[in-house]
Formats: C-alpha cells, structure tokens, sequence
C-alpha cells in the first residue's frame, strides 16, 4: 500500500503539490488522472525520494521509500520512456540495475521475455523505438518483482497493440494482488484499465474514488473528469470565439516574409 | 505474466540490505558497458604513444645528443592531451547519467545517492588509474622503442628518478579523471562540466603568462602547470611545486570538487 500525506512541492514561486493525500491500494489498477502539469509526475518522483517534499511523506508499506532494503525489490517504477544511456544495451541495462538489488542475471532474460525484448537484447537502447523504449522501461520495473508498480504516462506515443499489451499487463499485475498505481491524462484509457481514480488538479486531490463512481456523477467519465477539473485547467482552446483581428494582419504579415 | 512471479521469489534474492559492493557492481557495468568508454581509454592510451613516439623519432638525429630527462619529459608530452580525455570520461560518467534520464533509474533503485557517488569514484578511479599508468608507460616505451638503434642512449626506465615522473604522470591523469567526476556531480550537465574542467586548465595559464615570473606564484597551482613543470619532469622546474606536492594539490582540488559534488548531490532533487 502507498500512503501519501500532506504532501506539498514547490519549484521556486509554483506550487506543484498542494497538500495531497491519498492512499493506494493492492489488487487493483489505480490510475493517478490530471490535466497536463497538474503535478502526477512530481508526485511520482515524491514517492520514489528522487525529489523530497517540502510537507508530508510517502509510506510505502510502511516505510519511506529511502528506507526499503532492496528497493528494486519493493517498487518497480516507469518514469519516463528512455531512463537509459542510449549507448547501452536493453540488457546491460538491466544487468546494472538487477546488480546493485543483488538480481540473477536469469532474472534479467525472464524479464527481457516477459516484455519481448529478448532478440534485440544486445542492441543499443538508444536505437529503439519509443515503444521499444516503453517496453525496456517496463523491464526495468519488473526486474525485482515488486509488489508495488509505479508507472508514470507508461501509454505515451505507443500504437494500438501496445497500449492493449500494457492495459492487460497492468490488469494481471493487480490481478497478483500486487499495487499497480499508473498515471495519465487519457481518461478513456484509465476507463479501460483502472478500477480506482486518484484525480488531481493543479496539485489538489479533487477526487479519490472508484470509476464506477465517478462516471455515475455525471453522464460519462469523460465529463465527470472535465467537470471535476474545469477550474484548473491552464489552458483551454477556445470553441466559442473567431480569432481575434490583429492575428489576420500577423498572419498575413508572415506569408509576405516567406515570399520575399 | 505467470503465477511463478511472486514477491520474494526472485533468484539470487537474499536477506540483509544492498551494500556498496553491490552499488560497485552496477557502476563497473555501466562503465564497461558505453562504447565511448573504451574509445576515450583508447585515445588516451593513443595519445601517450603518439607523443612518445614522435619524440623518439625527433631526438633519434638531434644534436647534441639528448639526455634521457629530456627524452623524459618529453615524451610524457602527450599527457597534456591525455588529461583532457580522461577528464571527459569522469565527467561524462556523471552527466551521461543527467542527459539520459538513467540518473533516476540509479537513484530509484539505490536511493542511498553517497554510496551511489562513492561506487562511481571508486570503479572510475580505480580505471583511471590504471589506465593512466598505463598510457604514462607506453607513452615512454614508445618512446624508447622509436629511438633505439640510434646513438641516443635508452633511458633507464628502472631508475627512480625515471620511474617517478612516469608514475606520478598516470596518477596525475587519474586524479583529472576524478576531478571530471567531481565537476560532473556538482554542474551535471556535459558542456558545462568540460567547459570548467578545460576552462580551468587553460584560462589560468594564459592570464597567468601575462604577468611573466610573478604570475608564476599564482600559476604553479593551476593543474596544467604542475603537470608540465612539477609531476611530469625528471626535476621539477625551480620556483614551482615538488611532485609530490602538485600531486598533492592536484588530489586536494579532486577532493574538493567531488566533496561539494556529494554535498550538492544528497540535497538536490533528481
């Protein structure tokens, strides 16, 4: 179980994370759901101790994160597609990370199965594609068998095949009883695969309840979501206004340059 | 996914807590495991002997015939550029790790980022070293081996006073490694660091030039300096440090950047 309390992070005058709690639970999929820079990846990084807090904590089974004896072991995270030196190997790579949480180098190629890198294990890691570079991530999580997952964005830029892989990995995962805590912006896609919300905005929880629950609120997810976040949302395109005039003039003021 | 994959059951899985040798582990196998590792070793070790080799063949005809400090010093030459290769390794050890993302993958599997630090200036140092050792040595065999057969007498590699420059030359290029680590820890990215470790070779040497032998009091602490004047000569040159005491300097300021790097590097956000 990951219990977050009063967390709050500040980069210089922005107030990332404001106050947030919540708690995760294991045997199910959790998605962690936020407009753009609502803060889902600075909490991720908050519960992994790569930034500290400047209020509250994140137990994980108890512990803080920097207290877990093997942590590779305890959490499995994806941050971010391409968390590797591109020079490297997919499976040097993982041999360093399976090294320092004292990892069979067995455990390496089961992994390198499990996401079916196997045969393109040897090649630089810079080379593959992002969904490639998804699936080395997911490795890297696996590694330690963890009975808790973090995964940040973990469907970005994959095609239609690999978003079904992860969807049904992530069910499986939760289906081991294990915490599966997976951050997105995509409503449908955490409709598909999540059965808890943790929703945010602007660092705030707005909402810590079940999907079920929460597209019952209003006619779908989707506008339930929107409802919950319309205030505090950075920006919005605008569908009930002609572009202003000065635009045109800009506009036409550029086409002229590029004939010159 | 299969029901084999419980928590706890991962072979090789032990009781206890990660310990440095496992942190050292994982350092040794991302060193060895980036190409421009072994091409910057290489370039080092090629730098040395080319240097080497074309002193040999420049003395093999010079009148009056050189004596063997002079072969000395100028065959340890090349590590004037050897310095900057192996200061790029150590601080790419570090930043490659910024410019990539993997810094986070690290510290999410060793959160404990000291021993982190210690590991990489252990493994690295101890790559440096030897690899500094031995480029100083092939660089003066080289040397001695484009040489031979021509009337200039071999350099007695077993003589101390012969011996001590060629050693403290490898220990000077490791130290510059370790010095690159230190600034690569503390500024984290690649340009940045290379910059202040060239910056801080060359910059003092030309400002100090201007001023002719009263800027030698400033200059003789500059690493580039001791090196040319104090550690990679048969006799030091008067006025500036012993060997030992620009090996000295040279370990002080690789301490001092490696420790504000450790500083820094326990405090900020990943």
């Amino acid at each position: 179980m990951i219990e977050a309390r009063g967390l709050v992070k500040r980069y210089g005058a922005t107030l990332a994370v404001d106050r947030l709690s919540f708690d995760v639970r294991s045997g199910t999929v959790t998605g962690f759901l936020g407009p753009n820079g609502s803060g889902k990846s600075t909490t991720m990084r908050l519960i992994l101790g790569l930034d500290v807090p400047d209020a509250g904590a994140v137990r994980i089974g108890g512990r803080r994160y920097r207290d877990l004896a093997w942590p590779l072991r305890e959490v499995g995270a994806v941050l971010e597609a391409g968390a590797f030196h591109p020079g490297r190997s997919a499976r040097a790579h993982l041999m360093g990370l399976a090294a320092s949480n004292g990892i069979s180098r067995s455990r390496v190629e089961e992994v390198l199965g499990v996401v079916g890198l196997g045969d393109v294990a040897g090649r630089r890691a810079g080379r593959f594609s992002l969904g490639m570079a998804q699936r080395l991530g997911i490795a890297a999580a696996l590694l330690g068998d963890p009975g808790v997952l973090l995964l940040d964005e973990p469907v970005n830029g994959l095609d239609p095949e690999g978003i079904r892989w992860i969807r049904d990995l992530l069910k499986s995962l939760a289906g081991q009883g294990r915490v599966v805590f997976v951050s997105s912006h995509l409503i449908s896609e955490m409709a598909l695969t999540a059965d808890r919300l943790v929703v945010i905005g602007r660092g705030r929880l707005l909402a810590d309840t079940s999907v079920a629950e929460l597209a019952a609120r209003s006619g779908s997810l989707e506008d339930a979501f929107l409802e919950l976040t319309s205030g505090v949302t950075d920006y919005r395109g605008a569908t009930d206004r002609c572009p202003p005039g000065p635009q045109r003039v800009d506009d036409d003021h550029d086409s002229k340059a590029r004939t010159a | 996914m299969t029901g084999a994959m419980v928590t706890g059951s991962v072979p090789g899985a032990e009781g206890g807590h990660y310990r440095f040798r496992h942190v050292a582990r994982m350092e040794w196998i991302k060193l060895r495991s980036v190409r421009s590792t072994w091409m910057l070793l290489a370039f080092i070790v090629l730098a040395m002997v080319g240097v080497g080799i074309g002193v040999g063949v420049g003395y093999r005809s010079h009148t009056p015939v050189a004596s063997a400090a002079q072969i000395v010093n100028n065959a340890l030459g090349g590590a004037v550029l050897a310095q900057l290769l192996i200061g790029a390794l150590g601080v790419l050890a570090v930043t490659g790790e910024y410019s990539s993302g993997m810094v986070r993958a690290t510290f999410a599997a060793i959160p404990h980022r000291g021993l982190v630090l210690a590991a990489k200036v252990v493994i690295f140092g101890l790559v440096a070293f030897a690899v500094g050792e031995l480029a100083a040595f092939a660089g003066l065999v080289a040397g001695q081996a484009a040489i031979s057969g021509s009337p200039v007498p071999r350099v007695p590699l077993g003589d101390p006073a012969v011996l001590r420059p060629v050693l403290f030359t490898g220990a000077y290029l490791g130290l510059i490694g370790l010095l690159g680590v230190g600034l690569g820890t503390l500024i984290r990215h690649t340009g940045g660091a290379i910059g202040a470790l060239f910056g801080a070779m060359f910059v003092p040497m030309f400002l100090g030039a201007m001023f002719g032998q009263a800027g030698i009091a400033v200059l003789k602490f500059v690493p580039l300096f001791i090196l040319i004047n104090s550690v990679a000569v048969v006799t030091p040159v008067p006025a500036t440090l012993s060997a030992w005491a620009g090996i000295g300097v040279l370990c002080l300021y690789a301490a001092v950047a490696l420790g504000l790097g450790w500083w820094l590097l326990v405090r900020r956000d990943a």
